[in-house]
């Protein structure tokens, strides 16, 4: 096919991204410069949303972002990690370490924080351990109901989505382009930095991208093992339920997605220059 | 629950649910219209999730020719936005708490209850069946029938003796110990009792709606968590994480005593919230005749016992608290119901518009904002 007919093969998906993504982000981006008053929806065009998610939420947002981020660089770490060792060193045991990070998707996100609040609480798993083996004489409270505790059970969670597109990009750098860098004389660290982490640029850029939306956005996580934190989620979610400010949610939600663009945009930079290296 | 914006949930879906999940089903279900009725005793049901189980769990409806088509709220709001917005004339019954009576009278959405036809309420006690706020005018809007309040929750094994006064929880003994509930109306009315030694707590000025946010935010400092759900709170409590706690439920005695841990309640000498729901009818509910059934028959003996011993709910009915096992009985101070008041108040509602100088509603949630992001 030539000329602009191959266009109308993209046509379907274009119009399902159009109705399910553009439609709702631009139905968005209009309810954010309306208003509620005493329950009642004014379509008055307004700044005042925005002007009191940089008065009122800035702080939440900055927190959100940092937490959402060290989250997304631990995890992609580790997710580069476990991929650099299924791909070039499990040998044969490669599919089992795949098989193993798939089967922690199926175990469902609401067990998972269940499970990491058994294991951190006062008189959990954890503490318990430790003070049986006399290591500590009694609980370490900061596990729980923390920042760390948010942390940790975010990575179990959005793991299996960072190592799946690291490792897939992995996949396609052929063994012979790692012998060729050894002959000619490369270490280990020059292997890793030159050839394998520019050949998986996107990968690891998926993998952060992954991480990052899924933690920015959360609100279950903070509110079962945070404790006292809040994120923007928290603040955001209940916007559209009990606060009856969609205008407000929606102008959170904008400034969230732009600050989410900037982040995603300054890692890939990163990387890309890295690779240029 | 009917203090709280967003009820804590049921006892099936405080013990079951995740706040989030539980919001986002409760939202995407009230999304939908009302079912309309498909037969004459088709009662259109629009209230919280578990509050049609007293009247639907045996073969009562079957017997009276009537189905229930249940439409499940998140919260107290959204009758207001159902009945508002093309729900009169299709809905019949809602489960508004106390607090909303008035603004629904006042919006013309419920019409009033004509008592001769609920014979039950005569079994009704009176703290509950003549509380002002479903009575407007003289005339009676509601069919209360389940209630509770926001005691102090303890672990007795901590503290033996616990403090007097909801402002003894911010001495240095109590910190990292204090667990609170995100519970945004009844934070802020035990908030402003404390905060600003009101009487009404829902009705406060700006300075004083400032004052209870400012207490509320060092009562937070002073936690170790903010809860979803009380289900949460109890888990907290009874795996040791916390020990005491700001708000509290009395019901969660018995979450705590499932999980093997004994923790007892109190009413602080600032006194504390309580809350009330009823079951009302919608202005020009299309199945008049079975929407009385079904408010006679929620405050039944039956109906009651059902709601106090599968819910775990605080019941209305005289007769029915007689007939409760020990355990279930216990739950709730039904022996001293009469001086109930000078433990906790069934406060109205904030002003939904502007008044004086009073804060409104809509103050009011912007302003725990200020507590949920500190």
């Amino acid at each position: 096919m030539h000329g602009k007919s191959h266009y109308w093969l993209v046509a379907p998906s274009a119009a399902i991204f159009c109705a399910l993504f553009i439609a709702p982000v631009a139905f968005f981006v209009v309810l954010s410069f309306w208003r509620v008053e005493y329950f009642e929806l004014s379509t008055e065009p307004t700044l005042a949303n925005y002007r009191d998610v940089f008065a009122g939420y800035w702080h939440v947002m900055g927190f959100t972002v940092l937490l959402a981020t060290s989250t997304a660089l631990l995890t992609t770490l580790l997710g580069f990690t476990f991929s650099f060792l299924a791909r070039f060193r499990a040998g044969t045991w490669a599919q089992l370490l795949l098989f193993i990070v798939m089967i922690t998707l199926f175990g469902g996100y609401l067990m998972k924080i269940y499970a990491w609040k058994t294991i951190l609480g006062n008189e959990g798993v954890l503490n318990s351990a430790l003070i049986a083996a006399g290591i500590i004489s009694g609980p370490i409270t900061s596990l729980l109901y923390s920042p760390q505790a948010v942390v940790v059970t975010l990575m179990h969670f959005s793991l299996p989505f960072a190592v799946l597109p690291i490792y897939a990009s992995m996949r396609g750098i052929a063994d012979s382009e790692v012998e060729a860098a050894r002959d000619l004389g490369a270490g280990r660290w020059p292997i890793l930095s030159t050839v394998i982490v520019p050949r998986c640029q996107s990968g690891i850029v998926a993998a952060f991208s992954f991480v990052f939306l899924m933690v920015a956005g959360d609100y279950v996580t903070p509110l079962l093992v945070g404790g006292k934190l809040t994120m923007i989620g928290n603040l955001i979610a209940p916007q559209f339920g009990a606060q009856f400010n969609w205008p407000l949610g929606a102008a959170m939600s904008i400034v969230m997605l732009a600050a989410a663009v900037v982040v995603i945009y300054l890692f890939r930079l990163l990387i890309a220059l890295w690779s240029r290296q | 629950m009917g203090s709280s914006t967003v009820k804590p949930g049921l006892a099936l879906t405080r013990r079951h649910f995740t706040h989030g999940v539980a919001v986002t089903a409760a939202v995407g279900a009230v999304g939908l219209p009302p079912t309309p009725a498909r037969a004459d005793s088709a009662v259109s049901f629009l209230g919280w999730q578990g509050y049609d189980d007293p009247v639907a769990f045996d073969d009562f409806l079957k017997s009276k020719g009537i189905t229930l088509n249940t439409t499940y709220i998140g919260n107290n709001d959204e009758i207001v936005a159902k009945l508002r917005s093309g729900g009169i004339g299709q809905i019949d019954i809602v489960t508004p708490y106390m607090g909303y009576i008035p603004l629904l009278v006042k919006l013309d959405l419920i019409q009033e209850i004509d008592v001769s036809r609920v014979p039950n309420l005569e079994q009704v006690m009176p703290i509950f069946r003549n509380d002002p706020n479903i009575v407007v005018d003289g005339k009676l809007y509601g069919v209360p029938f389940t209630w509770g309040g926001g005691p102090m929750v303890y672990d007795p094994a901590v503290f033996a003796t616990p403090p007097a006064a909801w402002k003894d929880l911010l001495k240095p003994e109590f910190t990292g110990k204090v667990g609170m509930m995100d519970d945004p109306l009844g934070n802020m009315m035990i908030g402003a009792l404390v905060a600003t030694g009101t009487a009404t707590p829902t009705r406060i000025n700006a300075a004083q709606l400032e004052q209870t946010i400012d207490f509320l935010i060092e009562m937070k400092k002073q936690s170790r968590v903010v809860a979803a759900s009380w289900g949460d709170l109890s888990d907290a409590i009874a795996r040791g994480d916390v020990a005491i706690t700001f708000n509290g439920w009395e019901t969660m005695v018995k979450f705590c005593a499932d999980k093997g841990k004994e923790v007892k309640y109190t009413y602080p000498a600032e006194r504390t919230h309580a809350w009330l729901d009823n079951y009302c009818i919608a202005k020009d509910a299309p199945n008049l005749d079975a929407a009385y059934e079904l408010c006679n028959r929620v405050i039944s003996v039956e109906a009651q016992k059902r709601l106090a011993e599968q819910a775990l709910q605080a019941i209305v009915n005289s007769d029915a608290v007689a007939a409760l096992p020990e355990d279930i009985r216990s739950l709730y101070p039904y022996d001293e119901i009469a001086d109930y008041g000078k433990k906790a108040s069934f406060f109205g509602f904030p002003p939904t518009e502007p008044e004086d100088d009073l804060t409104t509603f809509s103050d009011w949630l912007k302003a725990y904002e200020r507590f949920k992001a500190a």
